[in-house]
């Protein structure tokens, strides 16, 4: 049986692929991307403990499936800003969307 | 019907005031008449009163008074009662106030006639005779200390009258501030002696003193503080700087508050409280010693005044003194009796010289005045028959109650407390003289203002006729045969006493040195200014030049309060001034401001609005929280 570790670690590097695409790309479609894969992430490590810790085997699973749900919506709702963003300045770069400020 | 009704007393001119008030300037003539009915009511209504308090009133028994009251407020157990406590000496104050009223109200309408804010005169002055008639039947130092207040709030008013002169505003200034200084101890009493007592009612008060139940130390500081209110109500030295001031405001007003009713507040406390004074330590002695003072004092510059309102003003305050002195002997009875034909006199003279103002178009130095009694035949008359009052000849009224005192004085004190009271008389004598001899008499002095002088309506004289005769017989009260045919149990002392009835009976050996020293008075004033002639006058003033000059400038009282006001008032004001502007306002309010706008204008460029700083200040946020975690983890 694969050890527990192997899944730990994929899901570590998933999360840092995750994080680095949310800190390094410009366009908001690659960073909501990025964002989802950090997500994943964090579900496998649910599914992955579930297996293997908790006698159970269910507890893990159902939050990956909030998780999912989550993201499903916060995705709709980024999506819609992301297409007012563009309807207004006719970019998805988020440096361009920067007057929220002082 | 009930005394206990006497509130009713009060309560009739309190609803005219706000009749009058609101509705007075929109009236025929300012609603005068209703001032004059509503005081008019009250007085009849003491009337009606009066009998049924004298059968409820028996000597014998030791039934002095009547009380009623009711029920206020409670806090947790502390239940606060409202209500009127009528004995012998409220009732005196009832007919002293309501006389003088009804007649400075009658007298105004022929003096304020044409005045400006007409209908506001006697509005006031409504409000007035509902405080002081509350204020002498009120059973708690609260309702008493309230009414306390607000006549001194009327007294403001009517002074500062003609606020259009500057003179006039400064006087009602100082006279409400003066008398606050005193008004701040007597707070500062009636709390010492709510802390001791748990209980505002005067003769809970009265009867825990008389027990023992107040420890000494407080007992003195609570009967200090409450003299002190007294004092200043009363004008006593070194508080009566304000009353030759108010003498600013409209003439009746200066013979029903000034004279008659208001300063006599303090006379009334005393009176009241006197039980509780005569059991702290000297407590008698300091009220006798500043009565003296006072008495003496004042009758020292009233000699070199040549205003005849500023004469009156001082003598109004020497004969206060001796109604401090008559408690300071400890007999209300004397002070009582002082008092009210006190004001009757007082009140008729103020009154005549309101007359004669009016009657010579507004002059009231004696320098442009003489002569006119021939042009002024009743104010001249009955202003002649005051003198003689005030100056204590007998039989007329102020000779038997200055009996009494002297009588009182002597028994308490011995021979110099005699001798002093002697001399304030004496002096009395003088200066009455002189005044009516420089006003009245010899040739006048200002012919054009002669020419002009005619005699006053008799809306105006009326009054003072009244008040002369008032001013002839009161004292007769003291005779027992006389008391009981008005119907009260016998003379004035056998109804106004603090612990036992005494029938009056005249001491020759009192009563002759007391008629030869006032017709001292009399023939020496009489003797200097004979004819209205000021050369011997003059020559007694060129002899002693520095006691002159020492009296006409009133000892230099108001020049040492202005000195003390402008180096210690007005030196810590800029002191804390000082403070205000450079340390609370600069360092305390502007300067947290100031930081707050300093670390928000750095602190905002942290916001800079771009998505990835944000971003990377969460990613860093996490990592360095991870990491602290492992730290502390070990």
């Amino acid at each position: 049986m694969v050890p527990l570790e192997n899944y730990l670690v994929l899901s570590a590097i998933l999360f840092s692929l995750g994080v680095y695409g949310v800190l390094a790309r410009r366009n908001a479609v690659l960073i909501l991307m990025s964002v989802e894969l950090m997500l994943n992430a964090v579900s496998l490590n649910f599914v992955a403990f579930a297996a293997y810790l908790d006698p159970d085997k269910i507890t893990g699973a159902i939050f990956a499936i909030f998780v999912i749900t989550v993201a499903a919506a916060e995705v709709g709702l980024a999506l819609a800003i992301v297409i007012r963003l563009f309807r207004n300045r006719a970019t998805s770069n988020v440096d361009e969307a920067a007057t929220m400020k002082w | 019907m009930n005394p206990e009704y006497s509130w009713l007393l009060a309560a009739i001119p309190a609803a005219m005031f706000f009749v009058i008030a609101f509705a007075g300037r929109y009236l025929p003539r300012g609603g005068d008449y209703l001032g004059v009915a509503a005081t008019g009511a009250s007085f009849v209504l003491f009337f009606a009163l009066l009998p049924d308090f004298l059968d409820v009133f028996d000597a014998e028994a030791h039934v002095l008074a009547v009380a009623g009251s009711i029920e206020w407020s409670t806090i947790g157990d502390f239940e606060l009662r409202m209500g009127v406590f009528v004995d012998p000496v409220t009732v005196v104050m009832f007919a002293v106030v309501t006389t003088v009223a009804l007649m400075v109200n009658i007298f105004s309408i022929g003096y304020m006639k044409g005045e400006p804010r007409y209908y506001w005169f006697f509005a006031v002055l409504q409000l007035f005779v509902a405080s002081m008639l509350m204020l002498v039947m009120a059973d708690n130092l609260l309702l008493l200390y309230i009414s306390w207040e607000l006549v001194g709030v009327c007294s403001f008013l009517l002074i500062g009258f003609y606020w259009e002169k500057r003179s006039a505003t400064e006087a009602a200034k100082k006279a409400f501030i003066t008398t606050r200084v005193g008004d701040v101890g007597l707070l500062i009493g009636i709390l010492v002696f709510w802390k001791e007592t748990n209980t505002f009612n005067i003769q809970e008060i009265i009867h825990m003193a008389e027990g023992g139940q107040i420890s000494e130390t407080y007992l003195f500081v609570g009967s200090i503080c409450m003299f002190l209110g007294a004092m200043g109500k009363s004008a006593q030295v070194p508080f009566h700087v304000w009353l030759p001031d108010a003498m600013e405001g409209p003439t009746p007003v200066s013979a029903l508050i000034h004279a008659a009713t208001m300063v006599v507040a303090g006379v009334y406390l005393t009176a009241r409280m006197l039980p509780v004074f005569a059991v702290a330590d000297h407590m008698l002695l300091i009220i006798t010693i500043v009565g003296l003072t006072t008495a003496l004092l004042t009758s020292a510059i009233a000699f070199a005044q040549t205003d005849i309102k500023k004469v009156l003003a001082y003598s109004t305050v020497g004969k206060l003194g001796l109604m401090f002195v008559a408690l300071g002997s400890g007999s209300v009875t004397a002070a009582m009796f002082l008092l009210m034909t006190h004001a009757f006199v007082k009140a008729l003279l103020f009154l005549g010289s309101g007359s004669v103002i009016l009657g010579t178009h507004h002059n009231q130095e004696m320098d442009k005045l003489g002569g006119i009694w021939k042009k002024m035949p009743i104010t001249g008359t009955t202003f002649f028959v005051a003198t003689l009052a005030l100056a204590g000849l007998p039989p007329l009224a102020m000779f038997w109650s200055e009996d009494e005192l002297f009588a009182a004085a002597k028994d308490e004190w011995g021979l110099w407390a005699l001798a002093l009271a002697m001399l304030a008389v004496f002096a009395t004598g003088i200066f009455m003289v002189r005044l009516f001899i420089r006003t009245f008499t010899g040739q006048p002095r200002d012919p054009h203002v002669y020419e002009h002088t005619r005699e006053t309506p008799a809306v105006m004289t009326g009054p003072l006729v009244f008040l002369c005769v008032l001013s002839v017989l009161s004292g007769l009260v003291v005779f027992h045969g006389v008391g009981t045919a008005l119907g009260f149990p016998g003379g004035i002392s056998e109804f106004v006493f603090q612990h036992e009835p005494h029938r009056y009976e005249i001491d020759w050996a009192l009563a002759i040195p007391s008629v030869l020293v006032a017709l001292a008075g009399v023939a020496i004033g009489a003797f200097v200014y004979w004819g209205n002639d000021l050369r011997r006058s003059t020559a007694l003033a060129n002899a002693q030049p520095r006691a002159y000059d020492l009296i006409r400038n009133k000892f230099y009282f108001d020049e040492a309060y202005q000195y003390v006001i402008d180096r210690g008032v007005l030196g810590f004001s800029y002191l804390t001034s000082w403070f205000d502007r450079y340390v609370v306002n600069d360092t305390g309010v502007n300067g947290s401001a100031e930081v707050t706008g300093y670390a928000g204008s750095v602190l905002k460029l942290f916001q800079t609005g771009r998505l990835p700083n944000y971003a990377m200040a969460i990613a860093v946020g996490v990592i360095g929280l991870a990491l602290a975690g492992l730290w502390l983890r070990g």
